[in-house]
């Protein structure tokens, strides 16, 4: 590294031109070999046993040497014994091991640097690969070995010494080479960008000489380096590799070819590798290899776009797809922090390349293709044969996915995900050709292509409406694979594919409680909390810092806020997971001080703060202690004071440090809130009367609907029930003047967010005073809400939210004859009248006769009504209401808290009175996501479906709770806000 | 309309009903419903005799209100409102166009169906042109 900081483009240019000559030379070099290759090859298939045999032999020795120098990188790698097998390949050349030994040597040097280099080693297969690809133009520099291999190899073991620690590179003539070796180590471990780069010249030429030369032969053999990626140190590993290689490869071949295979392997590796680094590729791909390579890039870089847009959907435009060819391995790279120097060098070739691409290197595309269907080993001949490229079908891709060649599985993984994109049927296809298993297999493949692809692939696959590609994901442990993958990148495109897969997945029901189990934690701490801007630790004497809005932690907090509405379990859950309430907030504030409020990663974290602060009162650790006993509308008298518990540690979530906070006061009217001795932590802070101003700021700036309803929404909620907190929460929604803002919103376009705000105010009138100011305040907006008679206002609001309006009105005239008269003031008996007589909806018509009964008992008011005309019987469940109410009838109000929503709607409604379950408020804002997004998180708005499973709930006044918390309202939520087209509408 | 043939003259007899808007709470109404638009499945209009017209029809009158007085009736179908063209509007832009808060009063045209027959008839008498 230190090295290549050191040198200048200049000289990086320079020693591209002499890697050119080598490779030249190594071209020659390769060319005979090929021809001893084939010789041998002749021999091996008379012998075959007999090569391995030597081989081994040598290997060992080989081993032994070298673990003496690099005791480090000896001790990592595993390979030793597989290692002698693969030895076997090289055996071919007797003069191979001293040159390793050499090498070795050498690296004793740089032995630190060795270390590192092993732990890299082990990781990358690709490196190895790299390395072989060496090896064979490497014979120029390192003649020592009989053999042209035995040559490379060893020229190459020096190189990576040497690019492991950069200060080894010594070999002048080397340095080059290792320069592109270190890249391609780089590459899979994402280390060094700069040495990424130039191994990726370095192997590019070395490849394309080889593939030229090589053609099918190489192809086939070599590419079982993935096994063997623990031989960091060892270059021998290759023939290690071979020997893997071979195995698959060849397989059913004899092993004899494997020594042709060893030459051949460095190749395929190189290969490989040019995949990876395909902007090094591009260089080395228009001199010899270009061609093959550059399908496969096209190809994964339309596919990762094609992943991306489903992922993302909207963030990623389908517009990147081809143009951003480049990008993609742009991409692969940014983790390493290439210099601005070097990405500028490759400009240049990425141009080149696409732009006016070589004749060869489309050639060298073509030979690449066949070459992957040569690794595929037995269908490998075939393809071979046919020496144009051609589509591979659905059932040889998903083999490739199999392939020993790392670079055949990731263009096949990224191939995959293309087909699949907006096309359910191959989705189906693969998964009922067991692609699916395999592609998660993948997802802990060391190598980065590898891996990404796989996940872009299964990132389409889980995306859309049948679950069953969601279920097959989950039945290969595919949930728990996402979350390990995600604990180990560091590569944001992976994570956005990570958490897009997640987010996927987690709009199926029956896997959100899997997600949780396996990635709650994991999400939380890898993407909710650093991208939150929150602090962990207590370091907050330091600015804090703001959310960024990524696309990673959309993608999360998407994923969250589906799993957040699976029920009383999975709150509890997401409660407890330390950190993630935190978080959330502290996001939530940070939108709120920037003014930027309107994102979707805003409306993701409000819709899982109102789903967890669903049924708080009753869900949360030691809620019980802070039962209000008095009744709901006399909050001070209830409020209990805290019980104060001592939470000792962490977010354990269940402590009650907040809680004692609360106990100083009770008073609602002076409204003295808890006096806390520490800060409050984990889901404490849900119900905190801090969260009032955050959740009005929301619904004074923000544009958008989901967000708005969310934000009512959790009000709702915390205003629901009998608790103390509860309490302090009606009271400051008051005292931070959060009534007029509510009032305001009755006027909001949008149907839900009337609907969350009314009923939001109807738990928030359980506050006596409350009540008497949303009486006189909000009277006339709840009514020019109600449709008059038949004809509905211009809003044409749906059926839930009309009786959600006539509930809250109910509840604000009950047990206040002065609202009464405001509401017979305001007009609305005519309307209730109308609505009690005429409405189709027996929901309305049953909550317009309890508003209506409640009225005429008021009998001080009956004088006046009855000057306006009124009698009796335009109070009475009367006529079409009568069955219908009936039912209702006032029986629902059990609910000591909402009883008239509850009674009156019997599903969203009534549970909104409570709370608004996050499912059910949610089902279009917040659980939008479970229950349409499951396949279509981003087309989320399309919520119609849902609407069958509200109606069923209606009926049951008393469900309504129970309902909402088991199951995520989402549902009732959708269905309310899409309605469908208006049939009808009153003018 | 119902009647109308491709290549041939169409014959529309259209009415036109000025309905002065009544103020209610903070909404102007007209008191009727509209049902159909391009967006709607015509083959449910109750009103068309052409299951595939996609016009805006009048679904609802309320009674005593605006357009009860100024004689619009249920079934008919409206071909402007305030000199725009409903023919080929979605059910929401309908609804829009009538109820335009800025507009205290609504000019419509429309066909019906009885007054289309009453021509029908007298023309009968007349020859053909």
């Amino acid at each position: 590294m230190e090295d290549y900081d050191v040198r200048s483009a200049a000289s990086i240019l320079a020693s591209v031109k002499e890697q050119e000559a080598r490779f030249e030379q190594l071209t020659r070099a390769l060319e005979e070999e090929r021809r001893n290759v084939s010789l041998q090859l002749d021999r091996a298939n008379l012998p075959p046993n007999t090569p391995t045999s030597q081989p081994l032999a040598w290997q060992q020795l080989v081993m032994q040497e070298q673990s003496p120098s690099n005791a480090t990188s000896l001790s990592m790698m595993q390979e030793p014994q597989e290692v002698v097998e693969e030895t076997v390949t090289i055996e071919e050349d007797p003069g191979t091991p001293t040159s390793h030994v050499s090498v070795v040597t050498s690296d004793d040097g740089t032995t630190r640097r060795t270390e590192t280099k092993v732990t890299k080693m082990v990781k990358t297969v690709t490196t190895r690969t790299v390395r072989q690809v060496p090896l064979g133009p490497d014979g120029l520099p390192l003649p020592e070995g009989s053999s042209p291999l035995g040559s490379y190899t060893d020229s190459i073991d020096r190189r990576y010494m040497k690019n492991g620690g950069d200060r080894f590179i010594t070999p002048q003539a080397t340095s080059t080479l290792t320069r592109s070796y270190n890249n391609s180590y780089n590459d899979s471990y994402g280390e060094t960008p700069e040495s990424q780069y130039i191994r990726h010249y370095g192997l590019h030429d070395g490849y394309a000489d080889l593939t030229e030369n090589y053609g099918s032969l190489s192809r086939g053999v070599n590419f079982r380096p993935p096994r063997y990626p623990y031989l960091p140190n060892s270059y021998r590993p290759e023939n290690s590799y071979t020997l893997p290689i071979r195995k698959d490869d060849y397989g059913h071949v004899a092993q004899p070819q494997v020594p042709m295979g060893s030459s051949t392997v460095d190749l395929n590796r190189s290969q490989p590798e040019r995949f990876q680094a395909e902007p090094y590729g591009l260089e080395d791909d228009r001199r010899s290899l270009p061609p093959e390579e550059e399908e496969p890039y096209e190809l994964e870089p339309d596919y990762s776009t094609a992943n991306r847009r489903t992922l993302q959907g909207p963030n990623r435009g389908r517009t990147h797809r081809e143009p951003l060819r480049d990008v993609p391995r742009v991409r692969g790279y940014p983790d390493e922090a290439i210099e601005a120097e070097l990405i500028d060098e490759r400009h240049p070739y990425i141009h080149g390349m696409y732009s006016a691409p070589l004749a060869q290197p489309e050639r060298g595309s073509m030979a690449s293709l066949d070459r992957m269907g040569g690794r595929r080993s037995p269908s490998i001949d075939s393809i071979r044969k046919d020496p144009r490229w051609r589509d591979p079908d659905l059932t040889e891709v998903i083999a490739m996915l199999g392939h020993p060649i790392d670079p055949v599985k990731s263009n096949a993984a990224a191939y995959l995900q293309h087909l699949c994109y907006e096309n359910d049927k191959i989705k189906k296809d693969v998964r009922q050709l067991k692609g699916i298993p395999v592609l998660v297999s993948l997802l802990d493949h060391p190598k980065s292509e590898v891996h990404r692809k796989a996940c872009g692939a299964l990132r389409n696959i889980s995306y859309g409406k049948d679950n069953d590609n969601k279920v097959a994901i989950k039945i290969c442990d595919g949930i728990p694979a996402l979350v390990r993958l995600l604990r180990k990148t560091n590569d944001m495109e992976v994570r956005e594919l990570i958490t897009g897969t997640l987010w996927n997945l987690s709009s199926y029901e029956p896997l959100k409680m899997v997600i949780i189990n396996h990635g709650l934690q994991t999400l939380t701490n890898e993407v909710i909390i650093p991208h939150s801007g929150w602090e962990h630790e207590p370091n907050e004497d330091s600015k804090p810092r703001d959310a960024e809005w990524t696309t990673v932690f959309k993608n999360t907090s998407g994923c969250l806020r589906n799993v957040s509405s699976d029920g009383a379990e999975a709150r509890r859950r997401l409660r407890e997971c330390e950190g993630l309430v935190d978080a959330l907030l502290h996001a939530l504030q940070s939108a709120v001080g920037k003014k930027d409020m309107d994102n979707k990663s805003v409306e993701n974290c409000v819709c899982i703060m109102r789903n967890l602060s669903y049924h708080v009162h009753k869900e949360v650790p030691g809620a019980e202690r802070f039962l209000d006993p008095s009744a709901p509308q006399a909050p001070g008298s209830a409020g209990p004071q805290r019980k104060k518990k001592d939470d000792a540690g962490c977010f354990g979530g269940k402590k009650a440090k907040g809680r004692k906070n609360g106990d100083n006061d009770k008073n609602y009217d002076t409204l003295d809130l808890p006096k806390r001795s520490e800060p409050t932590k984990g889901f404490e802070l849900l119900y905190q009367p801090e969260v009032v101003r955050l959740y009005l700021s929301l619904l004074t700036e923000s544009q958008n609907y989901n967000t708005l309803e969310a934000a009512a929404g959790a009000l709702q909620n915390l205003s629901a029930g009998q608790w103390t907190w509860s309490n302090y929460i009606r009271a400051t929604v008051r005292k931070e003047k959060g009534l007029p803002i509510l009032v305001e919103l009755l006027r909001s376009d949008s149907d839900k967010v009337v609907r969350a705000v009314s009923i939001a105010l109807r738990n928030l009138s359980i506050d006596r005073r409350n009540k008497d100011l949303i009486g006189s305040y909000a009277m006339r907006d709840l009514v020019s809400n109600l449709p008059s008679g038949q004809q509905r206002p211009a809003k044409n609001l749906e059926e839930d939210t009309v009786v959600a309006i006539l509930n809250t009105i109910h509840e604000i005239v009950t047990d206040s004859s002065e609202n009464a008269r405001s509401l017979a003031q305001a007009q609305a008996i005519e309307k209730l009248v109308a609505i009690n007589r005429t409405s189709q909806s027996a929901r309305e018509t049953k909550a317009a006769s309890h508003v209506l009964q409640t009225v005429w008992s008021y009998k001080e008011l009956r004088n006046a009504l009855t000057k306006d005309g009124w009698n009796k019987s335009h109070f009475q469940p009367t006529l079409t209401a009568t069955p219908k109410p009936t039912k209702n009838g006032k029986p629902g109000y059990d609910d000591t808290t909402l009883p008239l929503m509850e009674k009156n709607q019997g599903t969203r409604k009534c549970g909104s009175g409570d709370m608004i379950p996050m499912d059910e408020l949610g089902p279009d804002g917040y659980s939008t996501i479970d229950q349409r997004d499951k396949d279509l998180k981003y087309k989320t708005v399309d919520g119609s479906v849902d609407q069958t499973e509200r109606e069923p709930l209606k009926n049951d006044t008393n469900r309504k709770h129970y309902i909402r918390s088991n199951r995520p309202a989402v549902s009732l939520v959708d269905a309310c806000d899409v309605k469908p087209q208006p049939v009808d509408s009153w003018v | 309309m119902s009647n109308f043939i491709p290549g041939q003259p169409l014959i529309a007899v259209v009415l036109r009903i000025e309905i002065k808007k009544l103020r209610q709470g903070d909404n102007l109404i007209l008191g009727f419903s509209i049902g159909g638009g391009i967006d709607q499945d015509p083959g449910q209009n109750p009103f068309s005799d052409d299951k595939t017209d996609k016009g805006i029809y009048v679904t609802r009158i309320t009674p005593g209100g605006p357009a009860e007085e100024a004689d619009l009736r249920m079934g008919d179908k409206i071909m402007q409102v305030n000199g725009y063209d409903m023919t080929m509007m979605t059910h929401d832009q309908a609804r829009k166009r009538l109820t335009k808060k800025n507009e205290d009063v609504v000019r419509l045209l429309v066909t019906r169906k009885s007054l289309e027959e009453a021509v029908k008839h007298s023309m009968g008498s007349y020859p053909r042109q």
